[in-house]
């Protein structure tokens, strides 16, 4: 890439203003407001063009000069640039016009959008210095660190809870990352790690690198613009768990629109949760600004988050842009599962099972209208969820060696089918 | 010969004296704990500094950004307690472990 200067300003916090320096630090020292990255918007507008873009390779660092790196990223040189789905099966299904799948279920290496964040983290903490990594997660996340930093050379320590399910962890032992399964309730583990990233000083990508980890989801809101033929889409549906990939997918659109990358048209974004952990769709759906925690309850583990971080910022971008949020029962989330793959051959995780779920809901009640188009984000592979379809999508069904045996398992089908 | 006392495991976690410890915390109320003046009863059941950053109440919540400075036996005895309470008490991160 042409331009190696950073477009980074300043790490700003969210509540109050205050401004930091570029270093690894994540909370204001005033009110402990989150921190954010802000940009040299009119540096920017030189540098990046549409046809510098499209003159790049094609993952998410074409668009370097919208993500925290001061120099050449590092890590992630494969990731992104996942394909845009025009999904007119589905979009027949759920009654709409038109409809796009954003398709992270096959993001390199790990299958989920998680691997865009951590190539800004790790680049990042590559950067500033550090030489070990670490992230608390029950999944997706702990299997992007551990995959990342192994091939970035990374000395990596993944905290999971000690009872996570054994296939889960090997995903992320297979990378030679240190796993640590840490005994206790979830908040325990929670404070435990917040204790141990504080008393380390290692880049522990969702928290003290959280400002430039969080960055990262951008780039699936500027890869969608692009591969719409830069447009903005009407209405954006996303799966929320801390809600961060729906305030950074909606701050994409803004700032594609304020460099005139796009034009400055109106969307609309739309959270999607689980019925068993909805805390924001709820505060959202009763009108509040502040969502209640809850105690997760569903199959849809990856958006398990009672007390969701970004809770409050995603209600404020779904208020101002006059979106919509709904959440869906386990067995609507396996019904939008399998709907999705029927139709358009994709096999989401659990959370694609919700965003589908939760976009069928909000057509037919008319908060997305028919006549308009819509961007449904996907964000992991269900390779990773087998379990919580294992019941739900049939059984094969055996014959001996015989072609006469088969010859009478289709007729037997079609008798059943005219009955 | 005098022999050399042997080092206990016990006498070896008598000499390390518990550390001081900086904890932020968000606290969130539940409805009925809402009125009560929980942070005044912390500073006098627990020897820890106490030290509010945010505040928001509401009729349906109550959440408080906190500073909790002190020993740490002192600091994990106020969480448990404000546990006990049905307190929800996060991290400053609020989410560290996630999917």
């Amino acid at each position: 890439m042409a331009n190696e200067k950073s477009f980074m300003k300043a790490l700003k916090c969210r509540e109050c203003g205050h401004e930091y320096p570029l270093a690894a630090t994540h909370v204001c020292e005033f009110d402990f407001g989150p921190l954010e990255v802000v940009y040299d918007y009119e540096a920017i507008r030189g540098s990046l063009t549409r046809a510098s873009i499209e003159s790049r390779a094609k993952n998410m660092w074409r668009y370097r000069e919208l993500l925290p790196v001061a120099g050449e990223p590092t890590v992630g040189n494969q990731v992104g640039y996942t394909t845009l789905v025009k999904a007119d099966r589905l979009a027949k299904r759920l009654g709409i016009r038109e409809l796009w799948i954003k398709n992270d279920a096959v993001n390199y290496p790990t299958l989920s959008f998680k691997d865009r964040v951590v190539s800004v983290a790790l680049s990042r903490a590559v950067e500033l210095g550090f030489t070990t990594v670490a992230c608390a997660s029950t999944g997706n996340l702990a299997n992007s660190v551990a995959a990342n930093a192994a091939a970035a050379g990374l000395k990596a320590y993944v905290f999971i809870p000690a009872d996570l399910e054994h296939g889960k962890v090997i995903n992320s032992l297979v990378y030679g990352a240190n796993v640590i399964g840490i005994k206790g309730h979830y908040d325990e583990v929670n404070r435990l790690c917040a204790e141990i990233a504080g008393k380390y000083g290692w880049a522990f990508v969702n928290v003290n690198m959280r400002p430039y980890y969080a960055e990262g989801s951008k780039s699936m809101g500027f890869e969608i613009q692009e591969q719409l033929g830069w447009r903005i889409p009407q209405h954006t549906v996303i799966p929320m768990a801390s809600g961060s990939l729906l305030t950074k997918i909606h701050k994409s659109y803004q700032e594609f629109s304020k460099l005139g990358l796009v034009s400055n048209t109106k969307w609309k974004i739309h959270g999607a949760q689980a019925t068993g952990c909805n805390p924001i769709s709820a505060a959202q759906k009763q009108g509040l600004d502040f969502f209640k925690p809850v105690k997760p309850n569903t199959i849809a583990k990856s958006l398990a988050i009672g007390t969701p971080a970004d809770g409050f910022y995603s209600l404020r971008v779904m208020k101002e842009t006059g979106g919509h949020s709904d959440d869906v029962s386990d067995d609507e989330i396996r019904e939008g599962i399998k709907l999705l793959a029927e139709c358009e051959g994709i096999f989401a995780e659990t959370a694609g099972g919700v965003t589908v779920g939760v976009a069928k809901k909000l057509i037919a009640s008319g908060k997305i209208p028919a006549e308009d188009s819509a961007v449904l984000c996907i964000t992991g592979n269900g390779l990773k969820t087998l379990d919580a379809v294992v019941n739900s999508v049939g059984q094969t069904r055996e014959i001996r060696p015989s072609l006469r045996e088969f010859e009478g398992l289709l007729e037997t089908e079609d008798a059943a089918c005219k009955a | 010969m005098p022999t050399k006392p042997k080092k206990t495991a016990k006498s070896a976690k008598a000499v390390a004296a518990p550390k001081h410890q900086n904890t932020r915390l968000w606290l969130m109320y539940p409805p009925k704990k809402i009125t009560e003046p929980i942070i005044w009863q912390i500073s006098q059941k627990f020897k820890v500094v106490t030290n509010v950053r945010q505040a928001s109440v509401t009729g349906e919540i109550g959440i408080v950004c906190l500073e909790l400075s002190g020993l740490r036996p002192e600091v994990k005895a106020t969480i448990k307690w404000l546990v006990g309470l049905g307190i929800s008490v996060e991290p400053v991160e609020i989410s560290v472990v996630e999917s």
